[in-house]
């Protein structure tokens, strides 16, 4: 496809949620464009620089990673102190986020992506990702509905450190956490090896300001595994298989109005169309990728993996966008238990995925 | 076109995602603009409308 007439459907769909939905979704669909075009023109994976990390001793995603994180904290955590109606991603340190988290780590690597992975990789066109897509949305819907009796298993209330201790200590000791992962990732790549590369520098920089404006429009940190819960919870319902009345997660009151009001209302839902746009305008841009074929094999464990990973997603409270991106950088602790669970997975995920030869 | 060629799974893709949207607009409560969400949540004095996935509920 050509870059000319998928900028002017782009345009179309903008003007259409301008004129018919809301100027806010417009906004954040324009947000969300940017997010796609910055993943994939930078090529900012999550998934491959925890790869990369371990597998090659390369640095530069995970610190990449690690600039986007403290960068996104500069900007979010002043925003949540300035404005009381902005909410922070806190989600509960739970035996369901330990459990979540650890399975995420794990059934991203063979996917070979994660939530906002998965997304730019299927809207640029990649096979597997486009097929993941749909059982990522179907896992987060089973994770979502199954969520309170995951619950049951041991919570404690969410820890928001801006709440907690206020702006200045939370921020600087977010800092001087991801300065201490830093040193630490060094320590074990080696001092000799090159810490960034371009592309993730201004990759981190544009993420940090595209999570930032999110904030500020949205009034919620940047998240994409509600939205998939979402489309598959309204065609579950519509075909009759769900009771959302019946569920506990599914029957409150903010989710109830989502299911019956349009997704192009859904916050969630716009950024990730938006996600998948832009991506597809980078992948317009280039030539054609040649990828690998997969046996049948392989797409049977990378899809089973997808459906995993959208139900895991859910137990963790987010994926490495809402959870471990924008639980740290708004202050939650959760974020900072996610993530060397789902790093821990990862560990036994690169096992697997080699084990089946991806 | 091939059946299993890039661009027709890429167009495939698409046309689903499409057929989803155009579906859930039939099948959802009609928009009123009259009442849409303030441009910035911010410094609207208003909770956010929207779910997250960080939240237990």
């Amino acid at each position: 496809m050509k870059r000319l007439p998928l900028a002017a459907a782009l345009a179309a769909f903008f003007f259409l949620l301008l004129w018919f939905v809301a100027v806010r979704q417009a906004a954040l669909f324009v947000v969300g464009l940017g997010m796609g075009a910055t993943l994939a023109g930078a090529r900012f994976g999550f998934t491959t620089g925890w790869r990369n990390l371990v597998e090659q001793r390369d640095p530069q995603g995970v610190v990449g990673q690690l600039l986007l994180l403290g960068l996104a904290a500069s900007l979010s955590m002043p925003l949540l102190g300035w404005f009381p109606e902005l909410q922070a991603a806190l989600g509960p340190p739970s035996v369901s986020l330990l459990v979540g988290a650890f399975v995420f780590g794990l059934s991203m690597q063979i996917a070979d992506g994660c939530g906002s992975g998965t997304l730019y990789k299927a809207g640029m066109g990649v096979p597997l990702n486009m097929g993941i897509l749909p059982l990522f949305a179907l896992g987060s819907f089973l994770g979502s509905a199954h969520i309170h009796g995951w619950l049951a298993l041991g919570q404690v209330q969410p820890v928001g450190l801006v709440d907690h201790f206020g702006v200045g200590p939370a921020l600087a000791g977010t800092w001087l956490a991801l300065l201490a992962v830093g040193l630490g990732v060094r320590w074990f790549a080696g001092w000799h090896k090159p810490w960034l590369s371009a592309r993730w520098v201004w990759g981190a920089a544009a993420l940090a300001v595209l999570a930032a404006l999110n904030l500020v429009l949205a009034g919620n940190p940047w998240g994409v595994v509600y939205g998939f819960g979402l489309w598959a919870a309204k065609v579950a319902t519509a075909v009759g298989l769900f009771d959302p009345a019946a569920n506990p997660f599914w029957s409150q009151p903010g989710n109830t109005q989502r299911l019956a009001q349009t997704l192009l209302l859904d916050v969630t839902s716009i950024t990730s169309i938006g996600i998948l746009g832009g991506a597809l305008w980078v992948a317009a841009g280039k030539p054609a990728e040649v990828h690998k074929p997969l046996s049948a094999q392989q797409w049977a464990v990378g899809l089973v993996a997808g459906l995993v990973m959208g139900y895991s997603s859910r137990l963790a409270f987010g994926c490495n966008v809402g959870a471990m991106l924008s639980g740290i950088s708004t202050g939650s602790v959760h974020g900072w238990i996610w993530l060397p669970m789902a790093f821990a997975g990862t560990l036994v995920g690169l096992r697997v995925r080699r084990r089946f030869g991806f | 076109m091939a059946l299993n060629s890039p661009r027709t799974r890429r167009t495939a893709f698409w046309l689903l995602l499409l057929g989803l949207v155009v579906w859930d607009l039939r099948h959802s409560a009609p928009l009123n603009v009259w009442r849409e969400p303030p441009l910035l949540a911010a410094g609207s004095g208003q909770a956010p409308s929207g779910g997250h996935c960080s939240s237990p509920k």
